[in-house]
């Protein structure tokens, strides 16, 4: 490789690098720095935890104060019950709406596609009435109504794309192997938006589960909290406890470095595929 | 063919009644019920003031008079909207030219380490932004120093300064924290597009003897320039619908003296009161109204100007 | 087996007419192909016919049914496709039996038929497998062996082998053919491509612009064209034109000239054209021969000359804007550049009137 070609393939390496330790080394130094004993914090931040310096002391104070278990559960319940729900009935409104043409259809395909640019929050005074009437307040169940609200309209337009990748001669022929609508759907459609389901989940799950807003105005109770609530409050309440400051932000990073890592490929090109117009 | 199906026209009218109020109707009952119904009960809800026994009166448009002038609820109205339009320029000066460097780069031909350096930037945007708010702020507090620490490394200490705290400095530092987190975004989209872009268009200008930079300035950026409208349209629904980050980090009353106060804290406080401040669900609405109006404002005038000339780009 | 009779059908998607006045009656147990260019309606038709596209006006009838508002399950009709519409998901077995279990068949039913299609279409070992897994021309057969399950009344076949590969495409063909003949069903196939046509079916439906240009047995569609279309779609290479004027009409005999071609007589008891009408000539390539006598001929430099063995084709130009093709058999083959004259026989040679239609000559 020319001289020439060789410095600027480096100068690419030496930004992208440099762009990519700034990215990480937030996130490094809260989970480092989470297995410290108080003093080797201050003292050596930007150092590893050694066998003189590990300490756990944050993550049991943590996990004795707060009910971080049970945040985690709530948002587990939530985040995977709205991913749920939103690719079922979304799914379905998709290829109702890409399949039958009947009058109105098209103004209900424009009526949904509304939700995609006008954020849900700022109805949030009627919904947090509305919950009260149905009695719902303070429920995870409300939070996942609201966000299968918020996330089936661009679920929608996701899925739409999908269908009508698939062949039309597929459900011809099951039309003319006499295969009743509803068994096309469930049996022929469904089983091939399998790829489907990583582009909706990129969009759906990662807003729901790092969602503050809701989880704030709907639920009072502690029980009811998710991860990203109780950790606000956590680390609002012990703002001086760095031990447990760092612990609690690190329980609620790790679950999604985990996932994020063991996903990321099926992750990355569903945003790319789902981008692409 | 866009005909209609000849299942439609040949099913009897019932039971294509039944199968579409199956298909359709729980997506378009929920969407209604929590999305469109609760926004529109909002707007109704802004015309409407409560007296002291707890009715609602009608007042027009009152209330909205009383945001932009009343002294009490104008002067942070117009802070907020001020320190919204302040975020958004920063995210549109520093998230979109970064942004579409790191794209960029990252479709170069033949780089090695792509996957991993994909994978490791847009690692932020999956984070909670209350995480990252913490984390941020850890970094930066004087206490801790590391922050500190480590500009002293590049020879930057005197760079220094409890930004997060300063009046002065806290917005553009919130915006920045904001842009580092949901930088994957657009970087993700406009990479997108960038794949996409015929390889016999940029193999032509190679023969044609342009050189990586030129190429890129001159073939690949115009063609992604429907994606940089989208992701800025995104960007400004996204900036001034607001409000986790600035709460996490300072509280429903954003400050330091409502430094870093957007319409989204506004609305919070508005609506849910604070401390002093008793909570108004009628300015509430108000305030959520004229947020929406905003929004809309910015959609229409990106659907009318960007749409329309992002139809000469397509293939 | 049943009979299929479409009448008056037209068919049009808003202002666009697709069908035209299509009028067709098809026996039990006939082969019929619909061909034509792309865009004549062969498709829609057979859509119709099975039932996925909506008819505008005039009816179908399967049988005594009449079926214009009937869905495709109801009309007891089979399609296979060019794409071959192979559940992905589902293994060959399961592709084959999934309709069935909606129509209610009991299992035991429904394995006997799969076993019959099966040892028709040597599909045996390949029951297990998915579409995935299998070749384009086993994935057709499968396609085909979904149908015959079905035992339904009409076959219908949307250009089955146009995504094959040439070798693939004629034993398939073959393997059609033979299947016609055993189950003796009512099929209806549609195909671009007229050589198919010709060797598959007990009849053919030529479609132009979505009316029906001709319907006729094969070779009788080879050797009386009704117009210039038909003439020009059948046969391959394509029939030879040449345009002419009417010189005069004696007694029996008509002349005739144009550039290219010397006034010669043609022998007519009665010819249906005036005299100075223009007509057209039209010649197929294999009946140019050697000069004779007297009757059609034509004079001209060959230009090109293509060799497939035993049969060569030679592009011969006869004036400015005259050129035509002329097939020749055995091993002398005309070479480029040589000067060549060719005559026809009368009963070879077919007429057309200035609106395409074919003049009747006794």
């Amino acid at each position: 490789m020319p001289m020439r070609a060789r410095i600027s393939v480096l100068g690419v390496h030496a930004v992208l690098l440099a762009y990519t330790l700034l990215a990480i080394l937030p996130i490094l130094l809260v989970v480092m720095n989470s297995f410290k004993t108080r003093n080797a914090i201050f003292g050596s931040p930007l150092s590893p935890p050694n066998a003189e310096t590990f300490s756990l002391i944050g993550y049991v104070s943590v996990l004795g104060k707060s009910n971080a278990l049970v945040y985690l559960e709530n948002s587990l319940i939530v985040t995977l019950g709205s991913m749920f729900l939103v690719l079922l009935l979304g799914a379905m409104a998709a290829w109702a709406l890409t399949e039958y043409r009947f009058r109105g259809s098209t103004l209900l395909v424009l009526f949904m596609s509304i939700g995609i640019m006008v954020p849900i929050r700022l109805g949030s005074v009627a919904i947090v009435a509305m919950m009260l009437r149905l009695g719902l307040n303070d429920t995870l169940a409300a939070l996942v109504l609201v966000y299968v609200a918020q996330g089936l309209p661009m679920s929608i337009f996701i899925l739409s794309e999908f269908i009508q990748q698939i062949p039309k001669d597929l459900r011809d022929a099951a039309r003319c192997d006499g295969v009743p609508e509803t068994r096309i759907f469930f049996e022929v459609i469904a089983p091939l938006l399998r790829p489907a389901i990583a582009t909706v989940a990129v969009f759906t799950m990662v807003p729901v589960w790092n969602d503050l807003w809701f989880p704030l105005i709907l639920t009072s109770s502690d029980s009811t909290h998710t991860i990203t609530l109780g950790v606000q409050h956590f680390v609002g309440q012990y703002t001086t406890d760095w031990n447990s400051v760092l612990s609690a932000l690190s329980l609620a990073i790790l679950p999604i470095v985990v996932i994020y890592i063991i996903f990321s490929r099926q992750l990355i090109s569903g945003l790319t595929a789902g981008a692409v117009k | 063919m866009a005909a209609p199906s000849q299942v439609v026209a040949s099913m009897p009218r019932a039971r294509f009644a039944w199968l579409m109020l199956l298909f359709l109707g729980p997506a378009v009952v929920i969407y209604s019920m929590f999305s469109i119904y609760p926004l529109l009960a909002t707007i109704s809800l802004s015309t409407y003031t409560t007296n002291e026994t707890g009715d609602y009166i009608f007042v027009g448009l009152s209330n909205f008079v009383t945001l932009l002038t009343d002294t009490v609820w104008s002067k942070p109205f117009w802070n907020a909207l001020l320190n919204n339009t302040i975020l958004f320029c920063v995210h549109m000066v520093v998230q979109n030219p970064v942004g579409v460097a790191l794209a960029g780069l990252l479709s170069l031909p033949a780089l090695r380490f792509r996957a991993t350096y994909r994978t490791v930037i847009f690692l932020p945007t999956m984070l909670s932004v209350v995480i990252i708010g913490f984390a941020w702020t850890l970094i930066l507090s004087p206490l801790w120093g590391v922050a500190e620490g480590l500009l002293k490394l590049v020879g930057l200490g005197s760079w220094f300064a409890p930004w997060l705290g300063l009046p002065s400095t806290a917005l553009v530092t919130l915006s920045l924290i904001s842009v580092w987190q949901f930088i994957g975004i657009p970087m993700m989209l406009i990479y997108a597009s960038l794949l996409n872009i015929p390889e016999e268009l940029v193999d032509a200008a190679r023969v044609d003897g342009l050189g990586q930079f030129r190429i890129f300035t001159h073939i690949k950026l115009p063609l992604i320039l429907p994606t940089i409208g989208m992701v800025s349209i995104l960007t400004f629904v996204g900036n001034f619908n607001a409000f986790d980050l600035i709460y996490a980090v300072k509280g429903a009353l954003a400050g330091p003296n409502f430094a870093s106060d957007i319409l989204g804290t506004y609305f919070y406080r508005t609506f849910f009161g604070y401390q002093l401040q008793v909570g108004s669900p009628t300015m509430g609405a108000t305030v959520a109204t004229v947020m929406f109006l905003i929004i809309l404002l910015g959609v229409c005038l990106y659907l009318f100007f960007v749409q329309r000339r992002m139809l000469r780009y397509t293939f | 087996m049943a009979t299929l009779r479409i009448d008056k059908l037209n068919k049009s998607y808003g202002d666009a007419a697709i069908l035209r006045d299509i009028d067709l009656s098809i026996s039990e147990g006939e082969f019929v192909v619909l061909v034509g260019p792309s865009g004549c309606g062969k498709s829609t038709l057979l859509r119709m016919i099975a039932g996925l596209d909506g008819v505008t006006s005039g009816d179908i009838f399967i049988g005594e049914r009449r079926v214009n508002n009937l869905e495709p399950a109801q009309r007891k009709i089979a399609m296979v496709f060019q794409s071959y519409a192979l559940y992905p998901h589902m293994n060959v077995k399961k592709n084959m039996t999934f309709g069935l279990k909606f129509a209610g068949l009991a299992q035991p039913e429904m394995d006997r038929r799969v076993a019959e299609a099966a040892r028709m279409l040597q599909l045996g070992p390949l029951l297990e497998r998915r579409p995935r897994d299998l070749s384009g021309g086993q994935r057709q057969r499968v396609a085909i062996g979904r149908a015959i399950v079905r035992e339904p009344d009409v076959f219908l076949f949307d250009e089955p082998l146009s995504n094959l590969d040439a070798a693939l495409r004629v034993s398939t063909r073959v393997e059609i053919a033979k299947l016609h003949r055993l189950l003796g069903a009512t099929m209806v196939y549609v195909t671009h491509d007229q050589i198919e046509a010709m060797t598959l079916a007990d009849r053919i439906v030529v479609m132009n612009h979505g009316r029906i240009a001709q319907t006729g047995k094969p070779l009788d569609l080879y050797y009386h064209p009704a117009n210039l279309f038909v003439a020009g779609f059948i046969g391959s290479p394509a029939m030879n034109f040449f345009s002419a004027k009417v010189h005069k009409k004696g007694a029996g005999a008509v002349t005739l000239s144009g550039p290219g071609v010397p006034a010669f007589d043609l022998r007519a008891a009665s010819f249906a054209a005036p005299v100075g009408a223009s007509v057209k000539i039209g010649v197929r390539p294999e009946h140019l021969g050697a000069e004779g006598p007297a009757g059609f001929r034509i004079a001209g430099a060959v230009e090109l000359v293509e060799r497939l063995g035993e049969t060569s084709y030679a592009h011969v130009r006869a004036a400015e804007d005259v050129a035509f093709t002329a097939e020749s058999r055995g091993r002398d083959a005309p070479k480029a550049g040589d000067r060549i004259i060719l005559s026809a026989h009368d009963r070879d040679l077919h007429l057309f009137d200035e609106d395409g239609q074919r003049i009747a000559i006794e």
